[in-house]
């Protein structure tokens, strides 16, 4: 069965194909299993293409274009993905230690979303700072930045929902969120609405820490004073391809969050392992 | 393979380290029945001022150090400001004349045979990374991690090691950390540029687990005891303890606080002398 990792990305402000580069060729040094997608839009420069084993253009039309954030479109990647078994990630991510056992774990399973997010000291967050409408409406605590799906009759079940959910999150934010509302659309919070609403939170996650990662959002970093980005606390150094962040050595998903992490530096010292 | 404990002791113009080194061997002497020997740049002052008492060491080192840093040492809600010399722990892998040393402050006073288990066990390198203050409300966390942004605390207090190629590339890496001391102050964050040994000791634990929480150290099975100097040892008879502990939002008042069988690290120097001279 083909399996491979699969990133959506449409640039705005931001340059999530940039990002979306990192992270394959992240990918591509990494792991063995390391077939990657790109689902986009936009133009890929020639000098990206090499670690996109396939550029998938987005279904349909585009439901992102007055978007800045550009998520209206998540629901379709398993219509665009030419993989059976696959991994989606958030683009600002980069892969710093082999996944490919994760592969072995997730066989089992249609759908497995995060669970387990880390600081960057290694600690499980507990925090519910920017999950209040998830916590405080007794929602499914699921991350959708890295999630697994086999192409089957329950992922598409799944991605249906987030379909529905996404084109109409006014109205089931309203219905559903009653405790803490939301005005903004979150992918977060519509897949936890799925979760809930196929009664499926066991057969969705696991029990292990598979998927993972490291989040980077500054506020759940257990510090008694939070700046807006986590650069302004800690240290960061990127260095033999290997990273460190407040002398601490980073290993599997690090999602970095913050957009001016990704320096050309950075760029740099990743290509050049 | 020879076993013993050490005791480090430096004298500033207030404080006898050799005579707190002295109370805390003898407390060695009866809990855990082992040799110990003092390192000391008070040789002199150990020969001429406690002769009497010089015998409870089986050996006496001499070192020399001219660290000349400054510190408030309080006595309950009085303080002093004076020198305070810790340049030279670094060196006990090469001065200790034992295979396995155990380790501790001259204000470190065994209750217990406790730690006796450091020679029973197969980890060569252990140090506390657990504390209890006895107060038991005051904040704990400058002892969780050197710094809120950086990494894990470990303390230097009590610290147990066999001489091994692994331990002394460790202490090494300490004399490296003493040399570059103000570097590694900015890069792990620290809020202060004294030099501390249970910061040195944590950033080298970091460095030798690879910078990640791993297993080089391996934790002391127990919490490490304290009363700070705001503290005040009034009574030590045999195995208990008696202190007047800092109360909550009341810097100036106590209250009574007794143990039995602890070993506790007594900050307030100054109560420890006093107790130590029945007066």
């Amino acid at each position: 069965m083909s399996k491979g990792h699969v990133f959506l990305a449409q640039n705005s402000e931001t340059d999530y194909i940039t990002q979306a580069y990192a992270l394959a060729l992240t990918i591509k040094k990494k792991n063995k299993i390391n077939q990657t997608c790109l689902i986009t839009n936009d133009a890929v420069p020639l000098g990206y293409k090499h670690v996109f084993d396939y550029i998938v253009d987005i279904p349909w039309q585009d439901d992102a274009i007055q978007s800045q954030w550009k998520i209206e479109n998540r629901w379709k990647i398993i219509h665009a993905t030419p993989f059976k078994e696959n991994l989606v990630y958030d683009t600002d991510m980069l892969l710093l230690s082999s996944n490919d056992h994760w592969w072995n774990f997730l066989q089992n399973k249609d759908v497995v979303l995060t669970t387990s997010v880390f600081d960057y000291k290694g600690r499980k967050i507990t925090n519910d700072h920017y999950r209040k409408t998830i916590t405080k409406n007794n929602l499914p605590n699921v991350y959708f930045g890295i999630h697994y799906f086999k192409k089957n009759r329950i992922a598409f079940e799944f991605y249906q929902w987030l379909r529905v959910i996404t084109e109409n999150y006014q109205d089931f934010y309203d219905k559903f969120l009653i405790k803490e509302k939301q005005k903004f659309c979150s992918m977060d919070v519509n897949a936890s609405l799925a979760v809930q609403f196929m009664n499926s939170f066991d057969e969705f996650t696991t029990t292990l820490p598979v998927p993972a990662f490291t989040h980077m959002k500054s506020k759940i970093q257990r510090w008694s004073k939070s700046p807006i980005q986590w650069q302004q606390a800690v240290i960061s150094n990127l260095c033999n391809n290997q990273l460190t962040v407040g002398n601490y050595l980073q290993s599997g998903i690090f999602h970095y969050t913050e957009d001016n992490f990704l320096t050309q530096d950075i760029l740099d010292q990743i290509k050049n392992v | 393979m020879t076993k013993g404990v050490v005791i480090f002791a430096q004298n500033n113009k207030e404080i006898d380290y050799v005579e707190l080194a002295i109370y805390a061997a003898q407390q060695v002497k009866t809990y855990l029945s082992l040799p110990v020997t003092i390192i000391t740049d008070s040789k002199n002052w150990l020969e001429k001022a406690h002769s009497d008492k010089s015998s409870i060491f089986d050996s006496i080192i001499e070192v020399k150090d001219n660290s000349h840093q400054s510190k408030k040492f309080y006595d309950g809600i009085s303080y002093k400001t004076d020198s305070w010399k810790n340049f030279t722990r670094f060196n006990v892998f090469h001065l200790s004349p034992y295979d396995e040393t155990l380790v501790i402050d001259s204000d470190y006073i065994i209750n217990s045979n406790f730690l006796k288990f450091c020679w029973d066990q197969p980890q060569d390198f252990l140090i506390y990374d657990k504390n209890f203050d006895i107060a038991g409300w005051r904040d704990t966390s400058e002892f969780e991690f050197i710094s809120e942004y950086s990494i894990k605390f470990y303390w230097a207090t009590v610290f147990f090691f066999r001489k091994n190629k692994l331990n002394e590339c460790f202490f090494n890496l300490i004399e490296h950390i003493k040399s570059n001391w103000i570097y590694y102050v900015k890069l792990y964050r620290l809020t202060s540029t004294k030099f501390r040994n249970d910061y040195a000791f944590s950033i080298a634990i970091h460095m030798m687990n690879g910078f990640i929480d791993d297993s080089f150290a391996t934790p002391i099975p127990n919490k490490l005891s304290y009363v700070l100097d705001r503290d005040i040892l009034i009574e030590h008879k045999n195995n208990k303890m008696k202190f007047l502990i800092q109360k909550q939002n009341k810097g100036d008042d106590f209250i009574a606080v007794s143990t039995r069988d602890l070993d506790v690290h007594v900050m307030n120097k100054h109560s420890l002398l006093r107790i130590i001279r029945n007066v």
